[in-house]
């Protein structure tokens, strides 16, 4: 093996940093030494510790060496998931690139890239290309586009476990085939943070067998400090919300105490109602706070964002919109209200502060309601234990492969078996059969593989040169707007009649408004005023409060690993170690919880039976998330109405689910072995839900990534009208007429992979069959039941009633507990 | 294919829904029929979304169910025959209009009507512009050429209800909406949208499925 330290390169980079007062980390000189070797691989390491100038620098200590190798054009492809990620990169290697005193030019391209700079990006691609793995399809799409990429010498995937696990993940695999096609000798790159599956990331990204690889794993690591923010006193009861008002006095001295705090909320919704409770309580933080989401314009995100730079704002309340993205170097506390779901979410969150290298991150948890405490201690434990949830490649996505197969057949055309050879290697379609292929190939070329072939049918066409292309002008510009595997739900642009954009709420929320109505959007209260053409037109509005939006899909689910923790945390709890504060100051509801029912041992499953004058509930708590819990419910119910036809309401949080019934329930000692049974377990699931209807919305997705349905962009006038159609009309018509259709099949395997989980439902069901089951009889709520009891109150009333009749429900339960 | 039907009194006259997305007036063995967008499926297919054309062949073959069960002189069309272009897809509507050679074809044009009235007349098709007026019932597509006082059929709405069932469970349904002075007709083609809105006040809704028509 050479040692890079050696060469000639090498000491141009040591000279230029130690000028700047650094030295280089080992895992940068490990990541150096494996490039001047020639090996691919994946470099780990947490945010804050230079994982850029890993791999950007051996790119350079390379050139420097060798620059003959490196022919005019793009040298280095630099794929991150965001554009503003990608922005400031660039300024960093910019300034790298002109104190080392290269020639090189970094440029970034994306959706925002002005036509003038394409233009000239095209004429001569900069060395060093920044860009988004779905601006890399659209360059596929483009004629002659295999020149821009013959000269690479190598592809970086930057924060490569963002991209993992989802459809994006797909077209960088792809995109990684196409280069490697077009440069046989480049090296890829992978940029991670530390996830729980760290090899099949690698074999995911480089499924190559000829290429030979190595990971660097960074020594270097970031301490967290975990804060739980408790309420004054403990609610016995307690219901989710509720300690949203005290708890939000409680985090102002926060903010005051730090330069730069960054709040993170589970939900869009949420953030809205965070930041308009902050203000009541502390008006003066006006003009100093800021509110960030997805939903929020893009330029008053890109200034907001600024602004955190420049440090000019105490707070910004935020969702998963800041969870990735630029380093803020003035962000000195982060604050997480309610649960994260994940352990690796919540570290990420942690890691937004205390950016430079060996700070500690600091972040303060703020429970929504007190058996979130729970949550706080599984997270100390699996932060220490360093359990890291793994991401789960996609495979078999068809869209993804549709839409490929048209960007090439726009851009250049491509050699069906050439194409199918490549694409095989790819690790999402491995078992991609040649059957499946085919169908894929009658798909784009005639619609299907229907009997019937239909003549006017021509998106893909065979020419004469036997290459797969498109040649229509039309079809060419819808596929190209289409471009990309991020399918954001039917939105309306909010804009200000008098000029401005504010940001989109969903056409489901403002279809229940009318003109006049009020709504908070961006922590402003907005009138509507009238809505047309995608666009509803407001003015500010005096009024201090409204509804706010809803967004949907705002609920995360529970990750299997940090449900673990919970219920190992849960059955300590009785006799929680003197370090655990947050077991101790919950020890009032931990006792009430054993005293009128159980608390389950990590071996025991509990199931409360209570009698109200509501009906007969069922309790059950496997701690496995509020998705999982939605399928449990369901079947429970399903195999208890084998036993007894009854009609259930069904509710449930991250914790456990509910079962009402006005009749009683047929569970006692020997149904509840069958009842929990493992056996017929996905039969009886299908059985009790209605998965045509589940498959239909996940059909949405896959309808726009491979074409079906034409997107109309908010803003814009609705142009093609004419194509307008659902998803869900497209769904019904292909399952009447064209079953066997893959893309159909594959909204069913969404179903029940991401849906249904099935694995973990299946897991869930093994544990439960070795538990011993518990079984109690209560007359009123317990303290495990009473938040699942409140969130299906909250579905079917309003909020004022609902305040009351909570009250009245714990009052109730009080008196009979006499506490 | 089951036709069930429901008799409601209209302007001293007896008009007939049906679960198949026909309304049929038998004092003037009329069938009254709206939003059919034959083309969408082929005009789909030129873009390069592959549609089955099955789904026309379905609408036709339900079509001529209703004008051999009605023994229907007239089908009036109020609205939105064709989605676009001329395609294939009208091919084969001309073909079923040659079938049915008996039978008086007519159109109120829609707002996707946009072929030359003399397009419509070589396939034996009489074109209205607005409205027709038949024995004190206006036909129009769009409401707006409605006038207050006249009873007033239209389509272009593709009105649709919402059933809500346990839980978050809810299916979307074709209805006819009906009130004093109006009444609007589903959309004909299964390839079709719906609109949960109520485009009337106080209106009631016919809502069907295969196999029955109920009052909502």
């Amino acid at each position: 093996m050479k040692n890079v330290q050696d060469s000639q390169g090498y000491q141009i980079i040591a000279d230029w940093m130690h000028e700047k007062g650094q030295k280089p980390f080992d895992f940068q000189l490990q990541t150096w030494n494996q490039y001047h070797n020639g090996y691919s691989g994946m470099v780990v390491a947490p945010t804050g510790f230079g994982k850029t100038f890993s791999v950007f620098l051996a790119v350079v200590i390379d050139y420097l060496n060798q620059p003959e190798a490196y022919k005019k054009g793009m040298k280095l492809l630099w794929v991150s998931p965001l554009r503003s990620l990608a922005k400031d990169l660039a300024k960093a290697m910019i300034i790298a690139v002109e104190e080392i005193g290269l020639d090189w030019e970094v440029e970034v391209r994306n959706g925002d890239t002005p036509q003038k700079d394409r233009r000239r990006q095209e004429r001569l691609m900069p060395d060093v290309l920044l860009t988004t793995p779905e601006t890399l399809h659209i360059l596929f799409s483009q004629k002659n586009n295999s020149r821009f990429f013959k000269t690479l010498n190598c592809i970086a995937i930057d924060e490569w476990h963002e991209l993992l696990g989802s459809k994006r993940g797909v077209l960088t695999e792809l995109a990684v085939s196409r280069l490697l096609s077009l440069s046989p000798k480049m090296l890829i790159y992978g940029i991670t943070a530390t996830i729980g599956n760290l090899d099949e990331a690698q074999r995911v990204l480089i499924p190559y067998e000829h290429i030979k690889t190595k990971r660097i794993v960074a020594k270097e690591k970031k301490k967290i400090e975990i804060v739980s923010v408790l309420p004054d006193e403990i609610e016995v009861l307690p219901w989710a919300g509720h300690m949203g008002v005290k708890m939000a006095a409680k985090i102002i001295p926060i903010i005051y105490e730090n330069n730069t705090t960054l709040i993170f909320t589970n939900t869009r919704n949420q953030s809205e109602i965070w930041y308009q409770q902050i203000l009541k309580i502390e008006p003066d933080l006006a003009g100093q706070i800021a509110i960030h989401h997805g939903s929020i314009d893009a330029e008053l995100r890109n200034w907001i964002e600024d602004a955190i730079s420049d440090g000019l704002l105490r707070a910004v309340v935020c969702t998963s919109s800041l969870d990735l993205g630029v380093d803020f170097k003035p962000v000195d506390c982060v604050i997480q209200i309610g649960s994260p779901k994940g352990i690796a979410r919540f570290m990420q969150r942690a890691g937004r502060s205390g950016h430079s290298p060996y700070e500690t991150s600091k972040i303060y948890f703020v429970p929504t309601h007190s058996l979130e405490l729970i949550e706080a201690a599984a997270l100390k434990q699996a932060v220490k234990d360093k359990r890291i949830e793994a991401r789960e490649p996609m495979v078999l996505t068809f869209d993804v492969l549709i839409q490929y197969m048209v960007s090439l057949a726009v851009g250049e055309g491509f050699n069906e078996k050439e194409l199918f050879a490549a694409v095989q290697k790819v690790h999402a379609f491995h078992y991609m059969t040649e059957e499946d292929w085919h169908w894929a190939l009658h798909f784009i070329t005639e619609g299907g593989n229907t009997l019937k072939s239909y003549e006017e049918y021509h998106k893909v066409i065979i020419d004469d040169d036997g290459l797969y292309k498109v040649k229509s002008r039309r079809i060419a510009m819808l596929h190209r707007m289409n471009i990309g595997a991020i399918v954001s739900d039917a939105m309306l642009k909010v804009k200000f009649f008098s000029g401005g954009y504010i940001g989109m709420v969903e056409e489901y929320f403002i279809s229940k408004l009318k003109p006049n109505d009020h709504f908070i959007l961006a922590g402003r209260v907005l009138e509507i005023v009238t809505i047309k053409d995608m666009t509803v037109l407001v003015k500010r509005s005096k009024r201090k409060s409204a509804v706010t939006p809803s967004w949907l899909g705002g609920r995360l689910p529970l990750s299997s690993y940090l449900s673990q923790y919970l219920r190992e945390k849960l059955s300590e709890s009785l006799h929680p170690k003197t370090t655990e504060k947050e077991l101790k100051f919950l020890h009032p509801l931990i006792s009430q919880q054993e005293k009128h029912s159980h608390i389950p041992e990590k071996d025991e499953f509990l199931i409360e039976l209570i009698e109200t004058k509501d009906g007969h509930h069922v309790f059950m708590y496997p701690f496995e998330g509020r998705l999982v819990h939605e399928v449990m419910a369901a079947l429970i119910a399903y195999r208890l109405s084998l036993i007894k036809p009854l009609t259930f309401t069904i509710a449930m949080n991250d914790y456990g689910f509910e079962l009402l019934s006005d009749q009683s329930i047929p569970i006692d000692e020997h149904t509840i072995k069958t009842i929990l049974s493992k056996e017929n377990l996905m039969e009886h699931v299908i059985g009790s839900i209605n998965a045509s209807e589940m498959a239909s919305r996940k059909f949405r997705d896959i309808a726009v990534i491979s074409g079906l349905v034409v997107q109309s962009q908010p803003g814009n006038r609705k142009n093609n009208k004419s194509l307008q159609s659902s998803s869900g009309l497209i769904f019904r018509v292909l399952e009447d007429y064209e079953p066997q259709n893959l893309l159909l099949r594959q909204a069913y395997t969404e179903v029940f992979n991401q849906q249904l989980e099935e694995v973990r439902l299946k897991e869930a069901f093994e544990r439960i069959s070795k538990s011993k089951l518990i079984l109690k009889f209560a007359k009123s709520f317990s303290p495990l039941s009473f938040p699942i009891k409140v969130d299906s109150l909250r579905q079917s009333l309003t909020s004022e009633d609902l305040d009351a009749r909570i009250r009245r429900i714990r009052d109730e339960v009080m008196k009979q507990t006499q506490i | 294919m089951t036709i069930i039907t429901k008799d409601i009194s209209v302007h001293l006259t007896t008009l007939t829904l049906t679960n198949q997305r026909a309304l049929y007036w038998k004092a003037e063995a009329t069938l009254v029929v709206s939003d059919l967008h034959i083309g969408k499926t082929a005009h789909f297919r030129k873009a390069g979304i592959a549609i089955p054309s099955a789904v026309l062949d379905t609408d036709l073959k339900r079509l001529q169910a209703l004008i051999d069960r009605f023994n229907v002189r007239t089908v009036l069309v109020v609205g939105d025959l064709f989605h676009a272009e001329n395609n294939t897809d009208i091919d084969q509507f001309q073909t079923f209009i040659q079938k049915n050679a008996s039978i008086t074809f007519e159109l109120i044009k829609g707002n996707h009507d946009r072929l030359k009235d003399s397009f419509y007349e070589a396939l034996g098709i009489s074109v209205f512009k607005t409205h027709k007026d038949v024995n004190g019932i206006r036909f129009v597509h769009d409401e707006q050429h409605c006038e207050p006082t006249v009873f007033c059929v239209s389509g272009h709405t593709h009105p649709g209800v919402t059933i809500k069932g346990r839980g978050k469970v809810f299916i979307k349904l074709p209805c006819f909406e009906v009130s004093e002075q109006r009444l609007i007709l589903p959309a004909f083609s299964e390839f079709t949208g719906l609109n949960t809105k109520r485009t009337v006040d106080a209106s009631v809704c016919y809502g069907f499925t295969e196999k029955s028509l109920f009052e909502l």
